[in-house]
């Protein structure tokens, strides 16, 4: 069952699915101030995906998620171990192909959740960062609870992961990075080429 | 009544390998290993060890297998499904499901020594069973008795054995060295077992395991098809999701039944 949870949160959390972070210069922010972070996001969020359509429904999106993630973080996280070998040039793209991958999956995904309401629950402390419990409903769904990890980054709140029934985006995110790249002989430039053709696999399907 | 029950249980055995079988024998023939990086590789060795997954191209090739099946048939019919019901009739049938694993699961609390989630269980069980009809309705969440979950691989956890190297199995999916171990207890574990055998509790026991593998997919379909339009690798990602899942569910056993969780199966997923 905890699996099914799993599935149908990640399902509602799709908007999100791809938004998260890493931890670098990471403080830890306030109960109080993490839930109004994310009530304040999630209202955005949900204006955004119930009020418009489309192609401006992608740019809105895209504009928001680079607001409240800390997107560049989440590029270093998910890569790794492989962040101390890849050249200045590649991690430069590495970062390029992130963000537009990025993109592309939030606005693959959040066609199917118009509708949707969002809960705040309550916020507490998990290791290192400050986890903010949420409940995602949509017409026709399971509810689902989703945790959203916040730090302060920058001296601002920013998203650093999404946790669903204790399974965490960013590690499962950097697992599959790390699969395509260890699968090619360690060569980080079969993760951007993976990456590119992604990209240009969404494109056509959009 | 023992013959009875040496018979039910060799019939029992003889349908098991008969499902298992074509596998069992492709995953000899097949026992393809993944190739160690050189110990002087540090951080590659490393992660080989922490992935813990040494018969890769084996768990690809029936990831491979069951992703075909799963495309040309299950998500079919899964997608069949729901067309004819509502998501009220598949949480009903949830319910249902969920009430024949609550005879295990309390067993299951019980073997890890965790009285209050075995009291859940079994309370869960008694109410769901009566004012919830047979299970289809969950008034026992309503009385406080939320929903937990427990198998026999996390029992074996619990016990402190490790979860060993990752496998994927054909029509079952991901599992380990040690949650495979739950699929023949799963199995024997429902309250038909306890029941006088009949067809019509075989043919109800048929149907019920159909039921529950459509509905289950059924409420899979949308996340499963982002995993694997977004995703790079999805084999790589369903082992991780796999591997987090089952850590997170063994901290949620001890946390439900009010004690601090060990640091246990906390493998780099």
């Amino acid at each position: 069952m905890n699996l099914r949870r799993f599935i149908l949160g990640a399902a509602a959390a799709a908007p999100m699915l791809i938004a998260m972070a890493g931890t670098a210069q990471a403080d830890t922010v306030s109960p109080d101030a993490a839930k109004a972070f994310i009530t304040q996001s999630g209202k955005q969020l949900v204006g955004i995906v119930n009020s418009t359509s489309g192609t401006q429904k992608g740019q809105q999106l895209r504009q928001l998620v680079n607001q409240i993630v800390a997107v560049d973080q989440v590029g270093d996280y998910v890569l790794g171990r492989y962040v101390n070998v890849v050249t200045p040039q590649q991690h430069q793209d590495f970062q390029t192909l992130f963000h537009q991958l990025l993109s592309y999956n939030i606005t693959y995904q959040i066609n199917a959740y118009q509708g949707i309401s969002f809960t705040v629950n309550g916020a507490t402390l998990q290791g290192n960062d400050m986890v903010v419990d949420t409940t995602i409903t949509a017409p026709g769904k399971a509810p689902a609870d989703v945790g959203w990890a916040v730090d302060n980054i920058g001296g601002a709140p920013k998203i650093i992961d999404v946790i669903v029934a204790g399974t965490s985006l960013r590690i499962t995110t950097r697992n599959d990075y790390a699969s395509v790249i260890s699968d090619n002989g360690g060569q980080v430039s079969a993760l951007l080429t993976a990456m590119q053709k992604q990209i240009d696999k969404l494109s056509a399907a959009q | 009544m023992l013959d009875k029950t040496k018979a039910t249980l060799k019939r029992r055995f003889r349908q098991s390998l008969a499902a298992m079988a074509p596998g069992l024998l492709l995953a000899t023939g097949l026992s393809g290993c993944a190739t160690a990086p050189p110990k002087t590789d540090a951080a590659d060795y490393q992660a080989y060890q922490q992935q813990n997954d040494p018969i890769e191209p084996t768990n690809r090739f029936f990831y491979r297998v069951n992703d075909g099946l799963d495309t040309y048939f299950m998500k079919p019919v899964a997608q069949g499904y729901v067309h004819i019901t509502t998501q009220g009739i598949r949480n009903h049938v949830g319910n249902f499901v969920t009430n024949i694993g609550e005879p295990a699961r309390w067993v299951n609390f019980m073997a890890e020594g965790m009285p209050k989630d075995s009291g859940t269980a079994f309370m869960r069980f008694l109410i769901n069973s009566t004012i919830g009809i047979g299970g289809i309705f969950d008034p026992a969440s309503s009385f406080g008795y939320k929903e937990t979950d427990t198998d026999f691989g996390l029992t074996l956890a619990i016990w402190g054995v490790p979860p060993g190297p990752y496998l994927y199995l054909p029509a079952f999916g991901p599992s380990g060295f040690r949650d495979v171990l739950n699929i023949p207890v799963e199995y024997f574990a429902t309250p038909m077992e306890v029941a006088p055998e009949s067809t019509a509790l075989n043919d109800f026991g048929y149907a019920e395991t159909g039921l529950h593998l459509i509905n289950t997919r059924a409420n899979f379909l949308a996340a499963i098809d982002q995993v694997k339009a977004n995703a790079l690798d999805p084999y790589a990602t369903f082992r991780s999701l796999y591997r987090q899942s089952r850590a997170s569910a063994i901290q949620q056993i001890y946390i439900s039944d009010g004690n601090t969780p060990p640091d246990v199966d906390q493998q780099q997923p």
